[in-house]
């Protein structure tokens, strides 16, 4: 059994005043193993953002199903789902969706105060944490006073903070600068070497690369997928780089 | 360009933006509206023939006066809301290429539009409403419509005046805005990054301490002058004390809970708190402010209602009997004579006597410590608090009112008094000794009026030169050489038959008493004032309904504003909580909780304001003759459920329209 799988996504958008139906995916099957760091890359519009939130269970499908450990996500209950996502899934979001009203520190707590958990169960968590993700030192500073890697970093470690079987990006690196972006990267393939699951969505090259895995969507459908296997980043770089070229200049599905 | 796209852009500016248009142009022609009705009913010909006209025109002459500055206050303030929401609007006009001047002609235009609207409307239901307005006054004032429908055009003048200044001066507040903004500025108005609020520990101090001193005030204040005098002074401590607490000492409440991590790290908690500190931040003032309206209005309508409903007391207290005839510096064969006319026109006229009393006295003020009363003036005599009425009756007076034979010796006197007690059995007026042989229980003198601001006494002395004698020690006496007289009496005959007897008799006594020009006898009758008590009372009750009306129309507007900016804030951060992992429900549950608190605290604050407030005001409304405690209490319980009615349904609104704002 894989660690999660998806199979024959299909999301059709109805716009507002009936008539013209929009259709964002397909047909998306593809699976996930346990530890591995997958990349989603596709232009704007491929619905890439769409497959991403319904793995989130942020939106449901038209049809098709999602099993994460062997159990539809599709299907679970509206009562269900928040603690579901809670427990499972972490998020790390383009533009961090960090509060204003919390200092970082809260910030990261958010999910495990949800679950009502202790507070000093919370300290234990926090602390090693926040070390390895070098803003223990920020910690009771506020969104708007830190640079955006750190608050990346704050995003991320909110995303750790629970220990979810899989972590989902969102164009983790699309509003930082190139430095921020590479330590975040780095962070991704750090706790990735340590077994976590990764699914990131990128249209990004460079953050792409650091993957195991590229899936490639066009037009709603996983179009192709390259993986990286011994390459370095450098050479993933070039192998995304020309499969990109080839996707554009309208090359046949492998 | 067209010379019309300004005014057609800012038509449809109007139009698109009618969520926050719409209230604040209720709002003017609600103020314009209540504005000429005033001036209207204050121009009225039926209060020149009415009994206490005069008085009552310049009540409503002064409930004009703070309809119009509170317009002015209310009015610039919801129109600061509408700029600010709509920056961002100008910025992007300002950066897709129109300049400053022509930003200028739109909002000008804007605004003139506004203004036409709500004036004429306002207009139009205050000349409408106008009749209704004369009709609840007159009605209050149990007086007949001498006419019937009207228009006031100096008033419909002078209120389109009025507002027409109000909006030129609001359009050129709004210009200077803009100009003093830059484009990028404009465009990022809606969304600068909120700091965290600091704590400001002295602040809050200050205000914990202004509520406590405002509070003692309240409560510790005994006599009803001294009340008036110090209510004023508590209102402001208050009221800068709920300004403190809401802006400093709700932030320092806070982070203490949130320093409490057991208590802050809780799920319940976790998102209120820091919530609320983010929510205090921005809606202090406005809380403060609706808290201090609302307290206002509801201190307003049951003192005035209770005024208006205890007429009848007030009027007995001021005057204990309804005819009387008071005679002042005369002796002992006038009073008898004057006493028996006014019996003889009584019985001539067919008016039953009651409660009849009759006798000569002189008062003067004193205080009265160790056994000693001294020298007191009314003024200073109230504020320390020992004040005291010395009333001086003559054994032969005593005697034939209470038809005794009492024999007293040179210095000794018979004491009684309807509110204090004496444990010394030898007194001193300054320097004369008097030695109190007995206490009675009751003696049948009229009620002083003197009795809910000071202890009365009264003393019985052997004769009228000892009353003379004691009182000329005393200078609040007059240092008259003859006493002064009372003979009063109640009447179940009609109001017309009371207001003729006391002309007959005055006519009677012009004519046998006048000496010199100066006549020293006077007949009066309550009925003969009670028109000037209703249109005194009935006014203000009716500027209190007024006015209260005003400023709930304010509370709603303030708070209605307030929920929509902050939905449109919230909105943003719910979604986060929202992907971060907490259920719709959850969020419900905590947008309702908040939501709550912000309404309901001022009104929870101005609940404890009046409660402390209560006795103090009950003591001044003493001074105004109302001391029937009950059916004040009764009238601030119904004044509160009325306006607890208005927020709720307020609230419901509001929160709907948050709701769909949020979710």
């Amino acid at each position: 059994m894989n660690f999660l799988e998806v199979n024959n996504l299909k999301k059709i958008y109805t716009t507002r005043f009936g008539g013209n139906q929009v259709r964002a995916l397909s047909n998306v099957s593809f699976s996930v193993e346990k530890g591995e760091f997958v990349a989603i890359m596709g232009e704007s519009g491929s619905g890439k953002t769409t497959l991403l939130n319904i793995i989130a269970s942020l939106d449901k499908p038209t049809s098709g199903e999602v099993k994460l450990s062997g159990e539809n996500i599709v299907s679970i209950s509206e009562k269900r789902i928040s603690a579901f996502r809670r427990e499972n899934l972490g998020f790390i979001f383009q533009d961090f969706n960090l509060l204003d009203n919390f200092s970082v520190k809260d910030n990261i707590l958010l999910p495990l105060v949800l679950e009502g958990r202790k507070y000093d169960e919370m300290e234990k968590y926090i602390r090693p944490l926040a070390e390895k993700l070098a803003i223990d030192d920020i910690l009771t500073k506020f969104p708007y006073e830190i640079s955006g890697g750190q608050k990346q970093r704050t995003a991320a470690a909110r995303a750790l903070i629970t220990a979810p079987k899989i972590i989902l990006a969102d164009e983790p690196t699309g509003a930082l600068d190139s430095r921020s972006a590479e330590g975040i990267l780095e962070i991704l393939s750090d706790i990735n070497k340590e077994g976590q699951t990764v699914l990131m969505v990128t249209h990004s090259l460079k953050a792409a690369s650091n993957a195991g895995r590229v899936l490639f969507i066009k037009d709603g459908e996983v179009f192709h997928q390259i993986y990286k296997g011994n390459m370095t980043n450098r050479d993933m770089y070039q192998k995304i780089s020309d499969t990109l070229t080839g996707l554009a200049a309208g090359g046949d599905k492998k | 360009m067209s010379r019309m796209f300004y005014p057609k852009l800012a038509a449809n500016n109007i139009k698109k933006n009618y969520k926050t248009y719409v209230p604040f142009i209720m709002t003017c022609t609600l103020s314009v509206m209540m504005f000429y009705i005033m001036f209207f009913l204050r121009n009225n010909k039926g209060l020149d023939i009415m009994g206490g006209g005069q008085t009552l025109r310049s009540i409503l002459g002064m409930g004009l006066v703070v309809i119009g500055i509170f317009s002015v206050i209310f009015l610039f303030y919801t129109n600061s809301f509408l700029i600010k929401r709509r920056k961002k609007e100008f910025g992007l006009f300002n950066i897709l290429g129109m300049d400053k001047k022509n930003l200028a002609k739109v909002i000008a235009a804007e605004t003139f539009y506004a203004a036409a609207i709500s004036i004429s409307l306002g207009l139009i239901l205050g000349i409408v409403f106008s009749k209704l307005g004369t009709l609840i006054l007159f009605r209050l004032l149990d007086f007949e419509l001498p006419f019937g429908f009207d228009i006031s055009w100096s008033a419909a003048g002078y209120t389109v005046l009025v507002f027409s200044v109000i909006f030129f001066l609001m359009v050129l507040n709004n210009l200077r805005h803009i100009h003093l903004s830059k484009p990028v500025e404009l465009l990022a108005a809606g969304n600068v990054g909120e700091k965290e609020p600091g704590t400001k520990w002295l602040l809050a101090f200050a205000g914990t301490v202004c509520l406590a001193a405002g509070y003692v005030i309240a409560i510790v204040t005994q006599e009803p002058l001294q009340a008036l005098a110090l209510f004023l002074v508590a209102v402001v401590l208050v009221i800068a004390g709920t300004y403190l607490v809401f802006v400093a000492g709700s932030i320092a409440f806070l982070k203490l809970l949130r320093k409490n991590k057991g208590f802050y790290y809780q799920t319940k908690h976790f998102i209120s708190v820091s919530g609320m500190i983010y929510r205090m931040k921005q809606n202090a003032v406005g809380l403060a402010n609706i808290c201090v309206l609302s307290t206002m209005v509801i201190v307003m309508l049951s003192t005035t209602f209770s005024l208006y409903l205890g007429l009848n007391d007030e009027l007995r207290s001021q005057y204990p009997r309804n005819l009387f005839v008071r005679g002042c510096d005369i002796d002992v064969q006038k009073s008898r004579a004057a006493a028996d006319e006014a019996k003889d026109l009584a019985e001539k006229m067919d008016i039953k006597q009651k409660h009849t009393v009759d006798y000569r006295y002189l008062a003067f003020h004193a205080s009265y410590k160790k056994s000693r009363f001294k020298n007191a003036y009314p003024g200073d005599a109230y504020q320390s608090g020992d004040n005291g009425m010395v009333i001086l009756i003559p054994l032969d007076e005593y005697n034939r009112m209470q038809d005794t034979e009492v024999r007293l010796s040179k210095g000794e006197a018979v004491f009684y008094s309807p509110n204090a007690q004496l444990h010394e059995k030898e007194v001193y007026f300054r320097d004369q000794k008097v030695k109190i042989i007995k206490t009675v229980k009751n003696i049948n003198v009229q009620e002083s009026y003197y009795m809910r601001l000071a202890d009365v006494y009264y003393f019985i002395v052997p004769g009228e030169e000892d009353v003379i004698q004691i009182a000329k020690k005393f200078p609040t006496s007059g240092k008259q050489n003859d006493l002064d007289f009372y003979y009063g009496f109640d009447t179940d005959a009609s109001p017309k038959k009371q207001i003729n007897y006391v002309g007959e008799l005055n006519s009677l006594y012009t004519e046998k008493y006048t000496e010199g020009g100066e006549r020293d006898l006077l007949a009066e009758g309550s009925e003969n004032v009670r028109a000037g008590f209703l249109s005194v009372y009935g006014g203000l009750f009716f500027v209190g309904l007024f006015l209260g009306a005003i400023f709930i129309m304010a509370v709603v507007l303030i708070m209605y504003y307030k929920q929509i900016s902050e939905g449109y804030e919230d909105k943003e951060r719910f979604r986060i909580m929202k992907n971060v992992g907490m259920s719709h429900r959850e969020i419900k549950k905590t947008i309702r909780s908040q939501v709550l608190t912000v309404f309901f605290l001022p009104l929870a604050v101005a609940g404890i304001h009046i409660a402390f407030a209560f006795k103090m005001i009950v003591r001044m409304l003493a001074v105004m003759n109302m001391t029937n405690e009950m059916l004040f209490a009764c009238c601030v319980a119904a004044t509160v459920a009325v306006f607890a009615v208005f927020y709720s349904v307020v609230y419901a609104m509001t929160a709907k329209v948050y709701y769909r704002i949020v979710e």
